[in-house]
């Protein structure tokens, strides 16, 4: 399996972080953290798929609607890297069980203080991961905009 | 005599045959007045709208409420359609992708 956060890194330093986490088997349907939680741990997905939502007002009932859908080999949970470590988004296993690497924010922060060159590699990783999801939002938010003035001056 | 006996008789027949064609016709009329089958209702036809420059309004049809769940899956739907699209435009991107159309229902 390889995972999108430790590209770059040899096999011995993958290795090393892996070894920081542990596995989880997260059933179809259950949370794997919900919004506003402590954001304390990040996951790497090894197989099934993990739902992103956020809750959206749908005939008056509330209601988790799909965001994005994590694939083995990526990332979920990023906050637990960046301040305020929050979850902004609520993660279910979808249509069957998965199963995650559980990395704590502790363990990383140290293993990145003690071996600087594959902090900076998964930095750099994570870094790709953000800055996908921000191009791609952007994205979806201008074609939404776009057609809201297109409605609006129609 | 014989003259007025001719004319009695025809005069009786005449009487007679008016009377029974009068009771004929009552009794066809009393028969079949309760079997008469209901005529189907016309509908009232449309004034005729030759070179006429309005064209007609369509009645407003109240859209169906889908259930909540077959919605929701729409409302999925619509953001995988919505991702792939902008996955295409940040590949290549250019005007055209960014505003490119999709099938989603929400947007049609």
């Amino acid at each position: 399996m390889t995972h999108e956060l430790l590209n770059g890194l040899s096999s011995v330093e993958a290795e090393q972080v892996l070894k920081l986490g542990t596995k989880l088997i997260v059933p179809c349907g259950v949370s794997l953290f919900r919004l506003g939680d402590p954001a304390d741990r990040l996951f790497l997905t090894e197989r099934g798929r993990i739902k992103l939502t956020l809750p959206m007002r749908v005939r008056g009932r509330e209601e988790d609607v799909f965001v994005e859908e994590r694939s083995p080999g990526q990332t979920v949970g990023w906050s637990a890297l960046i301040p305020p470590y929050r979850f902004t988004l609520a993660a279910t296993a979808a249509l069957f069980e998965a199963e995650v690497i559980a990395l704590p924010r502790e363990a990383l922060l140290q293993y990145f203080a003690a071996n600087p060159a594959a902090g900076y590699k998964i930095a750099l990783n994570l870094a790709v991961v953000i800055g996908h999801r921000l191009q791609l939002f952007q994205t979806m938010w201008l074609r939404e905009m776009q057609r809201t003035v297109e409605v609006r001056s129609a | 005599m014989d003259m007025l006996l001719i004319g009695l008789c025809v005069a009786v027949c005449g009487v007679a045959f008016v009377a029974l064609a009068f009771v004929a016709a009552m009794h066809s009329e009393s028969w079949n007045s309760p079997a008469q089958p209901e005529l189907p209702l016309v509908k009232a036809v449309a004034p005729a709208r030759f070179f006429s420059d309005r064209a007609p309004v369509p009645r407003a049809v109240p859209p169906l409420q889908v259930p909540i769940e077959v919605l929701l899956l729409q409302i999925e739907n619509h953001v995988r359609l919505e991702q792939a699209a902008a996955e295409s435009f940040l590949a290549f991107p250019s005007q055209a992708l960014l505003h490119s159309k999709t099938t989603s229902p929400f947007v049609n």
